[in-house]
């Protein structure tokens, strides 16, 4: 049985350059749907990358900036976008080399999406 | 960072998963509720009745989940309004202990769990080649045990 984020996941996971998209809870870190590349470890970027989104985004309200909208981390070998909406986050990792604006655009669209 | 132990291979992999998972209370204990080492306790009465109550739950939930699914469950998971709490199990050569966690919003239970997998992981590979077997507990000399074990966490002799 697919679940309702699974169609949004496999979207984002044809984008070019994506490894992994899931829908996390942003409170335990824990993966609530995901579609992986092999080797992908989902548990792992869940939990990070949850954490992550909520301190930016309690940061980004610390700091009298608004809303938080989008993260994204940029590393030697791969990129972490993260979106939220409520108490869900979507979390995309991809490939240094991977088309972030349409990536973005996708993600930001999806998370609007989420109940 | 005070943490202290009755085994010194326990606390270089307790010390990394306190400060990579950036949890409130950690606990080491042996499974008939003896402690083996512990971070953010400033009580012993509060370790003592932490590691009864961990023990106890431990046993209950482990008899609970063999009557459901035939064998122990692995975790459990409390989620209170301000902290929540996990308990699990870790396995290493030499014997099983239990591993009792609490944090707050500084940390998740997706952190608390990642961390906990490494940490099994690095104690397992700390834990020194049985030389000695642990002695079964007796009746009596389990509250001696207990009393050593507090002393030399707390710094009583």
């Amino acid at each position: 049985m697919s679940s309702p984020f699974a169609t949004a996941l496999a979207a984002l996971t044809r984008q070019r350059g994506v490894r992994a998209s899931l829908v996390v809870d942003e409170n335990d870190g824990i993966v609530v749907d995901s579609n992986l590349q092999i080797g992908q470890d989902g548990d792992r970027v869940a939990a990070l990358a949850a954490s992550l989104y909520r301190k930016a985004r309690l940061s980004a309200r610390a700091a009298r900036l608004g809303t938080a909208t989008f993260m994204q981390l940029e590393a030697e070998r791969g990129r972490i976008c993260a979106a939220g909406h409520n108490d869900l986050v979507l979390v995309v990792v991809a490939d240094p080399a991977a088309n972030i604006g349409m990536i973005r655009v996708e993600m930001i669209k999806a998370a609007g999406a989420l109940p | 960072m005070s943490i202290t132990t009755v085994e010194t291979w326990v606390e270089p992999p307790l010390r990394k998963f306190v400060e990579e998972a950036r949890t409130v209370l950690a606990l080491l204990l042996h499974p008939s509720g003896q402690v083996v080492a512990q971070f953010g306790f400033v009580r012993a009465v509060d370790v003592m009745s932490a590691c009864a109550l961990a023990a106890a739950i431990h046993a209950s939930a482990g008899e609970l989940g063999k009557q459901l699914e035939g064998k122990a469950f692995r975790g459990l998971h409390h989620p209170g309004r301000e902290r929540q709490l996990y308990l699990a199990e870790a396995a290493t050569q030499r014997g099983n202990f239990i591993f009792l966690t609490v944090f707050d919003q500084e940390s998740s239970l997706g952190l608390v769990r990642l961390y906990f997998d490494e940490f099994c992981k690095n104690l397992a590979a700390a834990a020194p080649a049985e030389a000695r077997r642990a002695e079964p507990v007796i009746e009596e000399s389990f509250e001696g045990e207990l009393n050593r074990n507090l002393a030399a966490l707390f710094g009583r002799g």
